[in-house]
């Protein structure tokens, strides 16, 4: 069966994230969105694992599916076109920050749990080792080695993902927080990888440059703080309809489980270029080169970003693929393109509206952003939106590279442009 | 023998002195250990077949380490006993089992064991028993001795003192004094009167002492610990060799001026050229003094989330919090807590050790699986004989620092050491904070800073101001109102 998955999400109880990201609002969202596996967040966090326990009840194997009860009043509210399924994987992330040859790291870590035993097998240990209870994104003072050991005695079929793996300063690969390679951050446990996460700031051919991840499949996830940023990025399987299924897809390499993920522009991530923030320095790596790696406007070392830090540790041209590599397309959530259609702001209340009609005229998001002809949503939306949509299937868009913790800005229409095609089309 | 690269000109002095008891007086972070658990390897190849050294060390930690460090140096444990004066007297009551009054099935019992003792008595009679080698014993000391023997249990104190009885049989300390051909003893300047008479006893015709402490640092008064036994040295043991340490390994050379200017005027000499930094920080509650630390502590470790990064130099297990009084730690803790850093309160865990034998020990101690790096937060005493390159003394106030309050009041000289102690567990930075406000046992009180904090040189110090971040618009959390 084809179905998307969302594997890396938080719920309310970890820093930073919208007070109504709960199961309900996740289960809206998921088919908002066309999401049919949503990660769970944070089940390691014991406010968040009883709610899980109460809301959720087991649907196919290592799946789990709302309680209809909770379920129907939400079904309710969901446009015709939009319906779907929506099961709930077990996933968490923990912040392993801990010294390594004197230098301090901090790597995301993504654990699936098999089964509601395996999780509380994890979230017992790490209670016994740390505070779980702050955070639904636990800080913990654990090597990652460490961490991996203590996911595979609880059940050898959970999964481990590396984070984001570029982010600078919070993943195994980073240039601030990170190691150079797997095997320096998980030693003779890294077999036991199969997969990890590119983040929003790097696409899968900026990967295939490493051999070092020849035997890890890329997936991508959202890591949404917020139920509306659930599939900013995602990945498509067509496999069993199981966390078997998943596990196989990720795990075997012979599988093609796993058809082709949905991708960021990487230069819309955060961390695509060099820079700083607050000297408002924004730098393409040769321009960091050019100045030693030096921030023209305090003086500091720049923030290096995942652009530069791939480069770094590539030993591959960029023409290159990696063994277990699947295709990929780059989105725009709807909203941002609606906004870009309309020129207005991505948070306005017209966006928003727009949004919502899209969707019950013409299904999903991901339907609309992937599949839907053009002339549907020409019909829906008017002739700009299908033209952006059609523009960001073909990767024509351009970006000011997000740098140093700043998303990078969509641009897809020249201006006066709109104001042209729809004119044109008038003429017609 | 050529001094090795690994000893400075003192340290090997002390290493290579014979022929006399010796008392090695080492400030902090001159190499204590080090040079005390060289000596002994130093000395092992003149020991004849039969012959052992006895090392006595001040906690179970203590003894663990000083064990591994001799083993990296190719020592035979088999040649060793390293413990503590309790573990040690412990293990004398068992060999000697027979010449003591004690009954067959006796047990060591922990204070979390007893019942129907009010803390004050029992406090009274653990004082007593540590300072008086001979007890007049009231009504409560002998309805505690009859409730104890009623169980066949003895307590801490009673380990030494049995111990002490059994060695006024001259054939036992004989015999000991042959086996024992050479006692070490650590932290000299926290040993009581009891100790100090079982050392008489033991560390004479021919055996050897090495005494190795600091007086400066002689922070246990209130259990019995007379720091004068360290300056009677030379009159209690005869005949004996004073030598100094002064080279200082461990802290950035202001910390370790600030701290001299505290001990009225110590001296020590600064080895390293780390740069130092000491702050100070006034908090207007001891809330707000929780809500910094918490927040330097976030800044050191270079932020903990997406938003707020910098680079770390310093891991969580790198910072201490030190305070005088426990119940300082519940504010702290929850301030720490709130931003989700990893920290451990040692004092519970060191008190045990302190006085535990091994196996009373083994039962409590969880076997650690992983090295799970977190913020120590402990008491100034539970500090002792450890270094971390931050620490955060926090309540650097009057009436805390030094200690007088309702009920409780220690020595001033004592206070002083104590904060000195505090002081020198620094590498890198030091801070000493204080709020103007505090509850503290139910009172609310106004406190003014810690006289020593006036000590210390101004251009020594830094003040250092709570910066408010404003709290950060989420993008996301405007755009889920919209939605």
């Amino acid at each position: 069966m084809k179905f998307i998955a969302d594997l890396h999400i938080h719920s309310k109880y970890s820093r930073a994230t919208a007070k109504n990201l709960d199961l309900e609002n996740l289960y809206l969202w998921a088919q908002y969105k066309g999401i049919h596996v949503v990660g769970t967040g944070d089940f390691v966090h014991p406010k968040w694992f009883k709610e899980l326990e109460e809301k959720l009840e087991p649907a196919e194997e290592g799946l789990f599916k709302l309680k209809e009860k909770l379920a129907q009043p939400i079904d309710a509210k969901i446009p015709q076109s939009c319906k779907g399924q929506v099961r709930f994987l077990l996933t968490v992330e923990i912040s392993n920050i801990y010294k390594r040859h004197e230098k301090v790291r901090k790597v995301h870590n993504l654990i699936y749990a098999s089964s509601l035993k395996a999780a509380q097998k994890i979230q017992a240990k790490l209670g016994s080792i740390g505070n779980i209870s702050s955070d639904g994104r636990p800080i913990l003072g654990l090597d990652s080695y460490d961490l991996l050991k203590i996911m595979l005695e609880a059940d050898a079929k959970n999964l481990f993902v590396p984070a984001h793996i570029w982010t600078p300063w919070f993943s195994a690969l980073g240039s601030m927080g990170g190691f150079d390679s797997m095997e320096d951050a998980f030693g003779d446990l890294t077999k036991h990888i199969f997969a990890v996460e590119t983040g929003l700031s790097s696409d899968p051919p900026m990967n295939w440059r490493l051999k070092q991840l020849d035997d890890f499949i890329l997936i991508s996830n959202s890591d949404a703080h917020s139920p509306a940023k659930l599939g900013r990025e995602a990945n498509i399987f067509d496999t069993e309809f199981s966390y078997d299924g998943i596990y196989k897809a990720l795990s075997d390499k012979n599988d093609k489980g796993l058809v082709s993920t949905l991708e960021f522009f990487p230069e819309e991530g955060k961390y695509h270029y060099d820079g700083h923030r607050n000297c408002q320095v924004r730098w393409h790596p040769k321009e960091t080169i050019k100045n030693k790696g030096i921030c023209s406007g305090c003086g500091k070392p720049v923030t290096v970003g995942v652009m530069a830090r791939v480069e770094a540790l590539a030993d591959r041209n960029e023409s290159s693929k990696s063994q277990r590599w699947r295709p990929y397309q780059n989105i725009v959530p709807l909203p941002e393109m609606i906004a870009e259609a309309k020129n207005m702001g991505t948070a306005s209340k017209a966006v928003q509206e727009a949004y919502m009609s899209i969707l019950s005229q013409l299904g999903n998001e991901f339907y609309i952003l992937l599949d839907c002809p053009l002339d549907d949503i020409k019909r829906a939306a008017g002739d700009v939106l299908a033209e952006g949509i059609s523009r960001m299937r073909q990767g024509k868009v351009q970006i000011a590279a997000g740098y140093d913790g700043e998303f990078g800005t969509i641009k897809i229409f020249e201006s006066g442009e709109r104001e042209h095609i729809e004119k044109q089309l008038a003429l017609f | 023998m050529d001094k090795p690269t690994d000893l400075n000109e003192s340290q090997w002095k002390a290493v290579n002195h014979e022929g006399s008891h010796l008392l090695i007086t080492a400030g902090p972070g001159t190499g204590k250990t080090h040079t005390l658990t060289r000596r002994i390897a130093h000395v092992i190849p003149s020991l004849k077949s039969n012959e052992n050294i006895l090392a006595i060390t001040f906690t179970n930690k203590a003894a663990r380490q000083m064990k591994e460090r001799l083993t990296s140096l190719g020592v035979r444990q088999s040649l060793l006993f390293i413990g503590t004066f309790h573990g040690f007297c412990l293990k004398l009551l068992r060999d000697y089992f027979e010449h003591t009054a004690l009954p067959k099935d006796f047990k060591v019992v922990t204070p979390q064991e007893i019942t129907g003792f009010d803390k004050d008595i029992l406090d009274r009679i653990s004082h007593m028993k540590s300072t008086q080698l001979v007890i007049s014993p009231d009504n409560d000391f002998k309805e505690y001795q009859r409730y104890l023997r009623k169980n066949s249990w003895i307590d801490f104190d009673d380990i030494l003192r049995e111990a002490l009885l059994l060695l006024e049989d001259e054939n036992i300390a004989s015999q000991l004094r042959r086996q024992y051909r050479y006692i070490f003893v650590d932290e000299y300047q926290d040993t009581n009167i009891v100790q100090h008479a079982i050392l008489k006893i033991l560390g004479c015709e021919g055996v050897l002492l090495t005494a190795i402490g600091d007086a400066n640092q002689s922070i246990y008064g209130f259990r019995g610990s007379r720091v004068e036994l360290f300056h009677r040295f030379k009159e209690d043991f005869v005949p004996a060799q004073i030598l100094t340490l002064q080279e200082n390994y461990r802290s950035a050379p202001s910390l370790l001026a600030a701290s001299g200017q505290v001990m009225g005027g110590v001296q020590l000499l600064a080895k390293l050229s780390t740069q130092g930094k000491l702050v100070i920080h006034q908090a207007a509650t001891d809330r707000a003094e929780a809500d910094y630390v918490a927040q330097q502590i976030e800044k050191l470790m270079g932020g903990l989330d997406m938003n707020t990064s910098r680079r770390a130099k310093h891991g969580f297990g790198d910072i201490a919090c030190l305070y005088r009084l426990n119940t300082q730690s519940h504010l702290l803790s929850k301030a720490l807590e709130y931003l989700g850093i990893p920290y451990q309160i040692a004092h519970k865990a060191q008190k045990l050790e302190v006085y535990s034998d091994e196996n009373v020990l083994g039962q409590n101690e969880e076997e650690l699986e992983f090295n799970v790096e977190k913020v120590s937060l402990m008491s100034l005493h539970a500090a002792k004989g450890l270094e971390f390159p931050v620490v955060f003394i926090i309540g650097c106030e009057d009436h805390l620092l030094p200690l007088d309050l309702t009920g409780m009041k220690s020595s001033a000289e004592e206070e002083r050491r104590l904060f000195y102690v505090g002081m020198t567990r620094a590498k890198e930075y030091l801070y000493l904070t204080h709020a103007k406000r505090r509850q503290i046992f139910g009172q609310s009180l106004i406190q003014a800073p810690s006289p020593y904090l006036a000590d210390i040189a101004e251009e020594l110090k830094a003040y250092e101001a709570l910066k408010r971040n404003p709290p950060k618009k989420d993008p996301d959390a405007l755009q889920m109102k919209l939605f």
